[in-house]
């Protein structure tokens, strides 16, 4: 599956527009919640890479839920401009949860 | 936990035999596959979250370079600057086998250049800001990368556990116990069988015994 795909960046105007002269495609929303409506787009396999920042990550969970078990897009939490970060070490926590039932003793490990 | 149910004889006590034994092979496997799914995450995961920290740090700090230049070029002006650049089709994605989970690996391509906007009308700080996200670029997408290997790693540990906790704790007991059922009823049979052998055998003997003695006396009788 060789194949070149595009990187999406998904935030408020601030903190996704860094990205587009590198190339990223960008996705500037006013309200997080308007990232609901592209995420159809996003998912439509033309993207490998899909960065949201973390509060459109706060509205959008539920539907990157339903393509976590695909291989692509890789939805991954950046944190915006102005917001506290941690919520992509939580999402993290989550999949290990999953596969380990706990994430405690991963934690202990860490520090 | 539901008795499986079964005729008790010994054809279905062979195929019964054969399924424990393909259930018992099957659940070594699904283990041994567990434990290797289990290294391969619990290796990825620390180096992860090691570059998740380091990846948010620089980030924040290319942020708070984009926010300096932004206030001294003013929002449009900045806004101007960085529309330029065309999306580009900037990962390439292959696929690796890792225990059969399919995990995408991205290598980049060519970053966009920045730098098609006015010189004398941005700050210099904009420079630096770009070239701090341009730093950081890949390692954000190498993160994706990490992060969706573990995510996939993580689904397929879940479905393989359930699988071999099914085969150890429901299949395995339910066969164990149809087999034990089975051979108790057959082996009761054949006792019931046995005793009835001998409580014929005994019946028979005691006719005998009978007729003989009828025959005696019969025999004695006509002597006299």
């Amino acid at each position: 599956m060789d194949e070149m795909l595009r990187v999406a960046v998904v935030g408020d105007g601030t903190s996704v527009a860094g990205f587009r002269p590198l190339g990223f495609e960008v996705f500037p929303v006013r309200e997080p919640v308007d990232a609901r409506e592209l995420w159809s787009t996003l998912t439509d396999g033309s993207y490998a890479v899909v960065m949201v920042t973390e509060p459109v990550w706060a509205e959008i969970a539920d539907l990157a839920a339903e393509v976590i078990d695909n291989a692509i897009p890789a939805v991954t939490v950046i944190p915006g401009a102005g917001s506290p970060g941690g919520v992509g070490q939580e999402k993290l926590d989550h999949a290990i949860e999953r596969a380990l039932g706990t994430t405690s003793f991963i934690r202990e490990e860490g520090e | 936990m539901p008795k499986l149910r079964v005729n008790p004889n010994r054809m279905e006590l062979m195929k019964l035999r054969k399924r424990r034994t393909t259930a018992q092979r099957g659940h070594k496997l699904l283990k041994d596959k567990l434990d290797e799914l289990m290294k391969e995450f619990l290796g990825r995961i620390g180096r992860t979250r090691a570059l998740r920290s380091s990846v948010e740090k620089e980030l924040a700090a290319a942020y708070g370079l984009v926010a300096i230049a932004r206030a001294e070029a003013g929002r449009a002006n900045l806004a101007q600057a960085l529309s330029s650049g065309e999306p580009l089709d900037l990962i390439e994605v292959s696929e690796r086998n890792v225990m059969s989970v399919r995990i995408p690996e991205f290598s980049v391509m060519e970053l966009g250049q920045p730098g098609t906007y006015s010189l004398a009308e941005t700050p210099a700080v904009l420079d630096s800001a770009l070239g701090s996200l341009a730093t950081v670029a890949p390692r954000l997408i190498k993160l994706a990368e990490r992060e969706k290997a573990i995510e996939l790693l993580a689904a397929e540990i879940e479905r393989t556990r359930r699988r071999v906790n099914a085969l150890e704790h429901v299949l395995i007991p339910q066969l164990t116990e149809a087999i034990r059922d089975i051979t108790m009823k057959l082996e009761e049979a054949e006792r019931g069988n046995l005793t009835r052998l001998m409580k014929v055998k005994d019946i028979i003997a005691a006719q005998e015994v009978a007729n003989n003695e009828a025959a005696a006396k019969k025999a004695g009788r006509a002597s006299e």
